[in-house]
This record gives structure tokens, sequence and C-alpha cells, in this order.
């Protein structure tokens, strides 16, 4: 497009000269004013932070940029520290006025920024389906698929089954699912499905499973196929990194490792290939549910679950339940005194099984009172570490607390043994005092719920990462890509996770967990329509854009994508899926040849930014001021800034900042380009990675903390110290720590003394 | 290295203490805010958390015996402070009136005291053995008399008091005894509780150290001071003070009486000038006091349980004061059938509360004191 520039400067909230107040009524008009009039149609508006009025500077049809003059500028540089120049001091060009540099800086990158980027127009897809499909037939996927049925979303469930119920229709009673939320209720699962009736926009398939999901979100192509079957369709699996090298560790070719690939999936068809069988869906709800986890092995020895068969766990004694009253598995007597071990104990080790949670708590309580129904002189123990009743399970905890029956402690069990007639259990640290120990017929187990998703990818998605959500190595195994930040999201986009895939949860977390990944498979149907992403960045019309004819096939971007986003051919040419991309620029950040690009997000433009920058040297002052990069995620730390700015806590006036969309989306072209123009440090500031990452995009702060010890390297042989490009992380609350964190920084870079590339 | 523990909780007494008003006790999640907010409990071992525990896991063997149980005062801080609404204060109480039970021999006695339905019973008895000695009295007035002129209205002239000494002086022995028995099991099982449970510095139990203490506790027992460190229920402690202080008043003016009359042969009714009948009837009069404002606080206090166990005994107290009252009052007045009715009534209530005293909750009186003393003894820490 042609463009016709227009900058504005605010002169409201304490900004120097222009429009008193762009963001008032008559500002507002002004600018609609130069637009119809003058056809304006690229606009830089110098003034607030581009995270507020966002809104008021929406023009359609228009680029806008802002430069954020008062929180980056005014508010967290003051006169008071940087003072303005005196009558005499105008004409002394020894003199330095930082601030009004930073705010010219600022002003020149943001004008060279739009010089560089496009409208962003939105991808539509040739087919789009608006179908919901829903893998599993549990209380989870009945309860989505009625959600997302009621509001007039054609769902198919695909249960593996011969009938729909799961684990819900096989237990002898549950947890309340409402107010008073006191007694033990029957199961709901029958009533659920009964609802379905009521919905003819809802088919079943019963008997079945994935076989492959094939395309993305707006337009799958699923393969459905009989449990156990082996059809051509059936997803073929990536080669493992162990078979990526040859003996010796050297890495194989690409043709070699093609081989292999196709080796290892004969009689599969390539993920490329579309079944023209396939049933179209738009968007998947992952119900699959759980198994009960095994509790075996030298570990768990001291309770004597290999020594007695009347050592159960939950799961075995609910099955005993529902088939009428307590007995013992040894020899059918009466089972008049359980002990519930909720935690494996042994010293200081307070942990519950794995994969517990506070439903196994729960159901510890339901099972307790199980034995209390049967039996009058019934009695029931319960040894935890934890007693985990969320919400309002709270009044079913009270409720069962008031059985006569029901004794509970927190205690480490130290030990299950045999006696003449039953079973002792030993505890330790108990509330009635150190060493305690219970008679008992039986004792059960509070083994947890093993995520599907654990054994088995479930989904089989016809991907170039592979069939399953990759392991991070922070799931255990369950579906997720931020439990806290990002529920019923995975790590592909389409694929909503809910109930016991998610975390081991109870029944009416699970058809309340439904109901948010009905909703999330919604927002991608419509978002996917409209040509727009639908998470985090939801509305962003960009995708990446790959300029092909250079592509060396390295197949870093297919590799790197946090989300799988993209296939590559055999030759390793990528192919993108725009709509299972989230438009965090990872991509971007690999790509060695600087071939992917976003309409507004660039390589050029942030490069251009870069080169905005004055670089004062030592021809203008004696001393010329030092120059910083910051490139932040935009994430959490741009508005931790911001922040920062609205305290009016300052940081130093050498530093100038560029927006990022991810850490990930960072291509080292821009640290090599800014290094080599002068500019003297430059630092990363993004989200935290590891354990408790907060990086949106999953990977993106990690992928560039790997990237920068590798430009270390680098600047080591340039003879620059590798101090320089450095990386820090930082939470959105933190903003009280970026002014020490930045200000050392620049410490360091003053201490390393001034770029010597500076003037060439 | 401390013998594993044999947990055998016993579902029927945690239904005793339910019955006995200590029915929210399952309510407790042992947060231990009891044991925190508890004006009197020692550092060491502090109660009443694990008290709480062993009584909702129906643990009897860890409870009667426990010395703890005695030396809560009911202050109620801690049921106030309860965030389960458990009401600690309320258990104690039942669990030491299930002690009272568990020490008391015969136990049938101990039940009918507890039961509500027995009432009648345990009325009618003193009622048929009175109505028959009136009787008696009647029949052989002048060879009962100890001097006292016939004509003039005077209670042994209704029931001879040696009718009356010859109940009373039987069933006090009866009483030593019961209580005696009791004890005696109580001290062991208390002795070896404590040292079980890290209670007592002392390993052996010796008689004459643990006497002495009764010494050491007599005055603070009087001055009620534990009873007054409480916050929630202090309005509990003048009339309780007031009730026992009319005890004591009335249990020397009963005994200078006895001397007077067997003794000195000075038989009554004596003047309303002698300052011995000036105690009787301050006494009473305290009595009654003590005893309205007793039964007021109770009614006060909805988030305090009150169980039958209560009422009999406040009713007694309250009952004893007024128609003691009463009847020397229409004795001076002059009304004889009346001021002989009244007596009757009195009677039966003073029989109730002299028999049943080693049964009902009037037994704290020997047991409390029983058990600030070996805490005392046993540098429970009680008193420190």
């Amino acid at each position: 497009m042609d463009k016709k520039y227009g900058v504005y400067i605010c002169t409201g909230c304490g900004i120097v000269k222009t429009h008193p107040c762009l963001c008032g009524k008559e500002g507002v008009e002004f600018l609609k004013k130069e637009i119809a009039d003058e056809g304006v149609n690229t606009l830089v508006i110098a003034a607030c932070s581009r995270r507020v009025n966002f809104d008021v500077f929406r023009f359609d049809g228009c680029i806008v940029d802002r430069v954020n003059l008062r929180e980056q500028v005014v508010w967290s540089h003051p006169r008071t520290k940087y003072p303005a120049p005196t009558e005499e001091q105008k004409d002394d060009e020894t003199f330095i006025d930082h601030v009004q540099m930073m705010a010219e800086d600022y002003v020149k990158m943001g004008m060279a920024k739009v010089e560089k980027i496009d409208l962003p127009e939105p991808y539509q897809l040739e087919n789009f389906s608006r179908k919901i499909l829903v893998i599993g037939g549990g209380i989870t996927g009945v309860s989505a698929a009625i959600e997302a049925a009621k509001v007039g979303y054609e769902v198919t469930i695909v249960e593996k089954e011969g009938t729909l119920g799961g684990y819900a229709s096989k237990i002898r009673k549950q947890m309340p699912v409402e107010d008073p939320y006191e007694n033990l209720i029957s199961p709901v699962i029958d009533g659920k499905i009964k609802e379905l009736d009521a919905y003819p926009n809802i088919s079943v398939k019963t008997g079945a499973v994935v076989a492959r999901i094939a395309g993305q979100p707006g337009d799958f192509t699923v393969t459905f196929k009989k449990p156990g079957d082996k059809i051509e369709f059936d997803v073929p699996f990536p080669v493992p990194p162990e078979k990526k090298v040859d003996e010796n560790g050297k890495e194989l070719d690409a043709d070699q490792i093609y081989e292999i690939y196709l080796e290892m999936n004969k009689g599969r068809q390539d993920i490329l290939a579309l079944d023209p069988n396939g049933e179209s869906f738009g968007a998947v709800i992952l119900a699959a549910g759980w198994r009960p986890a095994d509790i075996t092995g030298e570990e768990y020895a001291h309770l004597g679950i290999d020594e007695s068969s009347d050592v159960v766990t939950n799961h075995q004694f609910e099955e005993i339940a529902a088939k009428g009253k307590i007995i013992r598995p040894s020899d059918g007597k009466e089972a008049k005194s359980v002990v519930f071990i909720q935690s494996p104990g042994k010293g200081e080790d307070d942990a519950d099984f794995d994969y517990c949670g506070a439903v196994t708590s729960l159901v510890s309580l339901k099972q307790a009172k199980y034995v209390c129904e049967d039996y009058d002189d019934g009695k029931s123990y319960i040894f935890y570490q934890h007693m985990r009743t969320p919400g309002l399970q709270e009044n079913f905890y009270k409720s069962i607390q008031q059985t006569d029956g029901i004794f509970l402690t927190k205690g480490e069990v130290c030990n299950v043994s045999k006696s003449d007639d039953g079973l002792v259990v030993e505890a330790d640290n108990t509330l009635l005092g150190e060493k305690i120990k219970v008679k008992a017929d039986m004792v059960v187990l509070a083994a947890g719920m093993v995520p599907a998703t654990a054994d088995d990818p479930v989904v089989n998605l016809a991907y170039r990462q592979g069939p399953a959500f990759r392991d991070i190595g922070l799931f255990n195994g369950y579906s997720d890509s931020n439990f806290i930040c990002f529920p019923y999201e995975t790590q592909r986009t389409g694929i909503y996770a809910a109930g016991a895939v998610r975390r081991s949860m109870t029944i009416e977390e699970s058809m309340e967990d439904a109901t948010g990944a009905a909703l999330k498979a919604i927002q991608c149907l419509e978002s996917t329509n409209r040509g727009v992403s639908v998470h985090p960045r939801s509305g962003d019309m960009t995708f990446p854009d790959f300029f092909f004819q250079r592509c060396t096939q390295c197949k870093r971007c297919t590799e790197e994508c946090p989300f799988g986003a993209l296939d590559d051919d055999e030759k390793g040419t990528p192919k993108l899926n725009p709509t299972r991309c989230r438009r965090c620029g990872t991509c971007m950040g690999a790509c060695p040849e600087r071939i992917i690009n976003f309409a507004d997000y660039n390589i050029d433009s942030i490069g251009s930014m870069v080169k905005a920058i004055g670089v004062p040297s030592e021809d203008d002052y004696d001393e010329p001021p030092l120059r910083i990069l910051a490139l932040v995620c935009e994430n959490d730390a741009y508005p931790a800034l911001d922040i920062l700015g609205m305290n009016r806590l300052q940081y130093s006036a050498n530093v100038r900042v560029i927006p990022v969309r991810c850490l990930g989306s960072v291509n080292v072209i821009w640290i090599k380009d800014a290094l080599a123009q002068g500019l003297d440090g430059i630092f990363l500031l993004g989200c935290k990675h590891g354990d408790d990452y907060q990086c949106h995009f999953i990977k993106g702060s990690e992928l560039a903390e790997i990237r920068m010890q590798k430009i270390g390297d680098a600047l080591s042989s340039l003879a620059l110290e590798s101090e320089r490009v450095q990386m820090f992380e930082v939470a959105i609350d933190e903003y009280d720590k970026l002014p020490n964190m930045i200000d050392s920084f620049v410490e360091e870079i003053e201490g390393l003394g001034p770029n010597p590339f500076k003037g060439f | 290295m401390a013998e594993r523990y044999l947990v055998e909780p016993d579902v029927d007494f945690i239904k005793e203490v339910t019955a006995l008003g200590g029915g929210d006790v399952k309510k407790c999640f042992q947060c231990a805010t009891c044991s925190v907010v508890c004006p009197i409990s020692p550092d060491n071992k502090p109660f009443p958390r694990k008290e709480m525990i062993a009584a909702s896991w129906g643990l009897k063997d860890k409870l009667v015996n426990n010395l703890d149980i005695w030396l809560c005062h009911q202050c109620g801080d801690c049921s106030t402070m309860c965030p389960r609404g458990a009401k600690p204060g309320d258990v104690l109480a039942a669990v030491r009136s299930y002690a009272i039970t568990e020490y008391a021999t015969p136990k049938c006695v101990a039940k009918a005291v507890n039961n509500p339905k027995k009432l009648p019973l345990l009325i009618g008895i003193p009622a048929i053995i009175f109505a028959v000695l009136a009787y008696v009295t009647s029949m052989f007035s002048e060879s009962l008399s100890h001097g006292t002129p016939s004509d003039i209205i005077a209670h042994t002239n209704f029931i001879s008091t040696w009718f009356v000494d010859l109940v009373f002086i039987p069933l006090t022995i009866w009483i030593i005894a019961v209580f005696g028995l009791g004890l005696k099991r109580f001290v062991k099982d208390m002795h070896e509780n404590a040292v079980l449970e890290g209670k007592t510095d002392k390993k052996d139990f010796e008689l004459v150290g643990f006497l002495k203490a009764f010494g050491k506790i007599i005055v603070p027992v009087l001055k009620h001071e534990k009873f007054t460190e409480c916050t929630e229920n202090k309005d509990r402690a003048t009339p309780h003070m007031m009730v026992l202080y009319s005890f004591i008043g009335l249990f020397i003016v009963t005994n200078i009486f006895f001397v007077a009359l067997y003794i000195l042969h000075m038989p009554g009714p004596y003047s309303q000038m002698n300052p011995v009948k000036w105690l009787a009837n301050i006494s009473g009069v305290a009595l009654i006091i003590g005893g309205a404002l007793m039964i007021k606080n109770r009614l006060a206090r909805k988030d305090q349980v009150s169980s039958y166990k209560d009422w009999y005994l406040i009713g007694l107290v309250l009952g004893l004061g007024l128609t003691g009252m009463l009847a020397e009052m229409t004795r001076l007045g002059g009304i004889a059938w009346l001021s002989y009715f009244v007596y009757y009534v009195h009677l039966i209530l003073v029989f109730n509360l002299f028999a049943f005293l080693p049964f009902s909750k009037m037994a704290h009186l020997v047991y409390r004191l029983v058990a600030m003393a070996y805490a005392e003894y046993g540098n429970r820490g009680f008193n420190s």
C-alpha cells in the first residue's frame, strides 16, 4: 500500500507538544479528520504505552504504532534527575539532554518501524468445519458434548468401550455435586447419558478410537478405527533422537533419517497423506480420562500389597463396593475394620502416592462411609499426610467426620503386616501419639489417577513433531500447556483437554472442566473462522510468511515450533498450518536464513528500529553516553516496565527498549547488527522458564537463552566480551526489581567500556 | 522405646459421651486452637487437643484415667474459640461425667443418676422412707422427743431427728466407702496414665507427698484462682463460689447442731439470735442466690450444652436452698402443715444430693480436688 505518514505527539500527561490530549474526544476527532481529509493511513502516535487506550487509537485500515513517551520516557526518567538545559546550556554542545535524546530515539524508531510493516490480512481456510470431536465418553466427554450442543454446535463423541459412561458408571456412589455438598449421592452419569438424547446434534461412536487427526484447527481430517486394529492411516511416529545417530554417535544425514522413518512406519501413510474417508472436524475436546495407578514395587513393600490380598487399592475397593457389601478378598469375610492409607509414609517424606490429589482424599472419605453404611459396628480409619477437601467439599468432609465409626489422623504409616486374623497397621507421629497400631480386616491404598495420555498419545496427531503432546518434562503425562495461566489449552492449538487427562479430579470438577474446554473449542472455531489467532494472542491476524526460494531445509522452524504448527515434506521444506500457529514468532527467531516474517513484525522492522537508535560517538561528545538495547517480551516483561513507569521508579536513560512478541522470536541477526552498529550492550527481558515457567509460548525464553549462549561464543571470537549480551527473567509483578536489574547491567557494561566497533 | 499403642476405638463410648453433652466432639479437626487459648492448660502436653482426638476415636482408656480432664474448669474459652464448633469444654464435661460413672460402685446407681427416666425412682425411694418415718414419728411422738416440747412447731415433731440421723449417718458411711473404693482405683490409674504420657516427673507414687499437696492447693481452690483465669465464663465463678461456701457453712452448722443435740443435749429449734443460726441463714440465702444465678447463666448461654446431668444438680442445689429457707420461714410463721410438707420435700432433696454424691456431677468436688492435688504433687505445671 502507498503509505501516507502522520506523526502525532500528545502533550497531555506532561509530554512535550502538538496536541494537548490525543486520547480525548477532540484528539481522536483530530486524528480521524487527518485520516479522512489528509489521507493519512500510517500513524505514529507518540503518547502513552501501547498497553493503554489501544481501543481509542484503533483506526481500521490504518497502520498505527504507539511510541511510549509516557511510561517509558517521562515517568521513568524525570527532569529532577535529568534536567532540561538552561538558556545558557542550550548552545552548549557538550551538554547532554538525556531525556530529549531518548524521546527522539523512540520517535525515530517508531517511524522506522511503520515504514517496514504492512497491514495484515486474515488467513481463510478453504474447507472450514464447525464440528467438534469429543474423545472419550465418560462424565467429562458427555458433559462437554452437552455443553457444546446446547449452544448449537455439532458434536461427535468417540468412546473406545462399547458403552458410554466410563469410570463414573462403575462406582457405588459418588461425592456430592451440589448444595449442600454433604452426602454421598448416586452416580450422576446415568442422568447425563439420558440427557444426550435431547440433542439431535450429538452423535456417538462407541467401540472406536482415533487412528489419526490430520490437518489443522477448523479443518481436521479424522480417521477412526476399532481399538487394536492396524490400518494404513494409523499415525506414523517420528524418528526418536537416539536413532538419528550412527554407532559412533555421528549424526546421520537427512536422507538416512528419512529411510529410517519409512522403515519404522511401514504400512502407514505419511502425515501429509489425507484419508479420503476421514471425517472433518474443526476442534477437538480431549476427555480420555484415566486409569488407576499401580502400586507395586520395593518402594511400597512396607504396605504389604504383595503380602496380603486384603491390601487393595481404592480402585479395587470401589469394585468390591459396587458389587455389594464390603467383604475381604482373601476369604469373603465381612470387612468391618478398614484402614485407608493416603500417603506411603516412611520417614520425612510426606508425599502422597503418585497422581494423587484432592480427589483421592475425598474418595477415602467416601469409601470410609461405605464401611459404616454396610455395618453398624463398622470402623474406618484414615491415615493421611494431607486431607484435601477444596471448596464446598469441605461440607462433605464435615459430614463424613460426624460418623461415629470414622477415625481420621495425620500420620506416617510405617508398616502393614499380617496377624492371626487380619492385618495390623503401624503408624508414627500421629495425632494420637508417637507410635500406634490398629487392627484391620482390610487396608486400602489411595492410588492416584494416571492420565490416559501418560500411556498413549490418544489424539494421534499427524504432526511432524509426533502424534502426542510434546513431553517437556514438566507435566507428568498430563495434557496441558500451563495449568494456571492457560487451562484447557494443550500444546496443540485446537485440541482442548478436560477432566482427568488434565489432573486428578472429581466428577464434579470434571463436569466443570468439560464446560471450560467446550468454551475453548468454540473460541477456536470462531477465531479460526475469522482468520485470526485463537490464543494467547487472541485476534492477531498475522501469520508467518515464508520466502521459500531461500529456504535451506534445515528444519529448525519445524523442530522448534512449540506448537507443532509446521510439517515438512520429505525434502524438509516446511509446510505451514496457519490455524495451528499461535503467532509467537519462534520460527522467525530460529530461521538462520531470516526468511520467516509477519506482516507487522519482521526481521526488517525490528532491525530498522535498532538502526534508528542514535549512537553518540567520541566525535559528538568527549564522553559519549552508552547505548544499551533492551529486547523485551511484551507478555509480562513489557507490562512490568510500564508498571515501573506508573510507579515512577527509574532506570538508566541509556537504555532503548524494543518490545518483541516472545524472546523465542529474537533472531540473532538483530544482536549482531546492534553490536556492529556500536551499541554497547544488549539485554533480553523475558518470562521465567524451568519448572515454574511463565513463558506464554512454553519454550520461548528457554530457546532464547540457548541462542544467547551460542552468540556469546561468537562474540568471544570477535574479541567482544560475552557479557555484553545477557538475558534476564522477570515476572509481571516484579516491576520493583527491574531498576536494579537494568542498572546493574548498565554498570557492568560501563565497566567493560564502550563497544570498540563504535564509530566504524 | 515405648510400646506401640494398640488403638481400639469404642464406638459405644462415643455414643455415651454424645448423650452426656459431648455430641460435637466429632467436629474436631485437631487444629489445637483449644490448647492454645486455654488459660489454665500447662505448657507440657497441653489439653484439651489430645483429649478431643481420644474422645472422637472412642479411646476410653486414655480419658477416664486422665488427670487433665479434671484440671479443666469448663471455663468455655476453648468452645468459644473453636473454629469448628466442636465445644471441647462440653466434651470434657461429658467425659468427666462418664469418668464419675466409671469409678462409682455400684454402676447401676450411677447410670440411674444420669438417666432422666429414673428420676421418679430417685425421688420415690426417699419419699417413701421419709413418709414411713413421719408416720412412725406421729405414732410414737412422746418417746422419740429429745425434749422438744410437742406443742410447738418443730420439724422433729414431724419426723424425729433420730430417724433423720439414722438415715443420714449410714449414708455418710456409704458415701465415704464408695468414694474410697473409687478413689483408690482413680489415683492408681491417674498416676499410671500420667507416667505413661509423661505428665509427671514422679515414677513411684508416694502417699505422704500426695497428701501434703492438698495443703498447697486448698487456698487457691477456695479463692477459685483457676476459675477466675477464664474469660468466657467468668460470670460462673461467683455463683459457684457462693454455692460452695454455703455448703461449707451448712456443713459446719449441721455438725455444731449435731454436737449440740447429742452431746450437749440442747434440742432445737434454736433462737434466731444464735450466731450459728446466723451462719445457717446466710448460707441458705447464698445457696438460693447462687443456684438461681447458675440457672440464669446456663439459660443465657445458648452455645453451651446443658444436659440432664447439669440440670439435675442445679435443680437440687436451688431446691435445697429454697425448701430449707421456706421450711424455716413457715415454721416461724406458724403454718405447721406447710412447714412440715416443705421440710419433707427438703429431706427428699437432701437425700438425693447426699446419697448420690459419688455418682452425680457433684462428685467433681472430690475428683477435681484429688486431681488438682495430684497435679501439684506430680509437678504437672498446672499451678505454676
